[in-house]
């Protein structure tokens, strides 16, 4: 019985998401290519902040734990951020069209991220702030990873 | 200076053959400084910004360099030598000048082109991308609002050096259909001279290698993120 509502539920969402794949409204699309930007945004600050924080000669421990949380809660969000007909032929964005191209490959280096994200949060969590550079460094690593191949100019 | 047959600025002036007229450090710095400008815009606009980064602490090496070549070395290199104010660059341009070197009108090009190039790398080094991912050496010392300016002007300022080398380039075109050979001798470093002008006096080499350990000493100082090492 309960196997056979998991199973029902799991092709009810795997249509959903046939569904949603094949026809995203164009409203639709466009608020999550806003909420893409808006989220990548807020990553961009908060990691500016960071590395501030990071380099300074007195790290203010507070303050990256803060921005550690920040992104991390960020970075499981992007999950639902790269929908197919999301790319620039829906509109103004710095996502390439080779995100949809190399899903694969795209996939990876998210999971990195978000993976690198929880890391960095964890030891930033714990006021460990040594651990927390060289995991900062690492995150740096995979945010760079993913944008030298996947992100362009966006032109406002 | 009546009495003095007026001439052009230069190629039909008495020549004394080949003399010496810009020494190898001048002339290292010129073409290095050439091939890192171009380097930084190919390494910026290839997802290269690291390179980009690395190439603005060599330029900003050159700069430092050739600031103190400029008092301490040959003739042909030193400010006091070419620096002249607007009389002397309406008398060059009646051609009453003749010299070794930079003349009158040259000067303010070159000064402008070391200034800009100041400029832009002042930019560049307190500067970071829109992601946060790369900053300057000494980004930690401005506020985040200021480098994120910082970058802005410093992708305009582009235009300006830009400008610059554009100016540059057909200043040296203009000459050549004059029969000045320009480029030959920032290359080699020998020309035609006019009889009349006083020869180069070569720096010092030692001298050179000293101004050479200020500036890398220098470079390496602000890479570490400037004062004592770091914001």
């Amino acid at each position: 019985m309960r196997v056979s509502v998991l199973a029902a539920a799991a092709v009810v969402s795997v249509v959903g998401a046939g569904v949603a794949y094949a026809a995203l409204p164009k409203d639709k699309a466009l608020a999550i290519m806003h909420s893409r930007h808006e989220g990548m945004e807020k990553i961009g600050d908060t990691n500016k902040l960071l590395r501030r924080e990071l380099t300074s000669s007195a790290p203010f421990a507070p303050a990256v734990k803060s921005g550690a949380a920040t992104i991390f809660d960020l970075s499981k969000r992007a999950s639902g951020w790269f929908p197919a007909g999301t790319g620039p032929e829906m509109g103004n964005t710095g996502a390439k069209p080779e995100i949809w191209q190399n899903q694969k490959d795209f996939q990876v280096k998210l999971r990195n991220f978000q993976a690198a994200a929880a890391a960095f949060n964890a030891t930033a969590a714990a006021g460990d702030l040594n651990a927390a550079k060289a995991r900062y460094s690492d995150l740096n690593g995979t945010c760079k990873a993913c944008h030298d191949t996947y992100r362009m100019e966006m032109h406002h | 200076m009546q009495g003095v047959p007026r001439h052009l600025p230069d190629g039909d002036a008495p020549l004394t053959g080949k003399q010496p007229v810009w020494d190898l450090p001048v002339r290292l710095v010129h073409w290095t400084l050439a091939g890192l400008i171009a380097f930084s815009w190919w390494s910026v606009h290839n997802h290269h910004t690291d390179w980009h980064i690395w190439s603005g602490v060599a330029v900003l090496t050159l700069l430092i360099f050739r600031l103190l070549w400029g008092f301490f070395g040959s003739s042909t290199a030193r400010w006091s030598g070419f620096i002249r104010g607007p009389g002397a660059v309406a008398n060059y341009l009646r051609g009453g000048w003749y010299g070794v070197g930079h003349s009158p009108l040259a000067a303010l090009s070159v000064i402008a082109m070391f200034l800009a190039v100041a400029v832009q790398v002042g930019l560049g080094l307190i500067a970071e991308d829109e992601d946060g991912i790369y900053t300057g050496p000494l980004a930690g010392l401005v506020r985040i609002e200021t480098s994120d300016k910082a970058r802005d002007f410093h992708e305009l300022w582009f235009n300006v050096i830009l400008g610059l080398i554009v100016l540059h380039v057909a200043a040296i075109i203009f000459y050549r259909l004059r029969g000045k050979r320009l480029t030959s001798r920032m290359i080699t470093g020998k020309g035609d001279l006019d009889a009349r002008a006083a020869p180069m006096r070569l720096g010092k080499w030692w001298v050179a290698v000293i101004c050479l350990a200020i500036a890398l000493g220098i470079s390496r100082w602000v890479v570490a993120g400037a004062p004592p090492f770091g914001p």
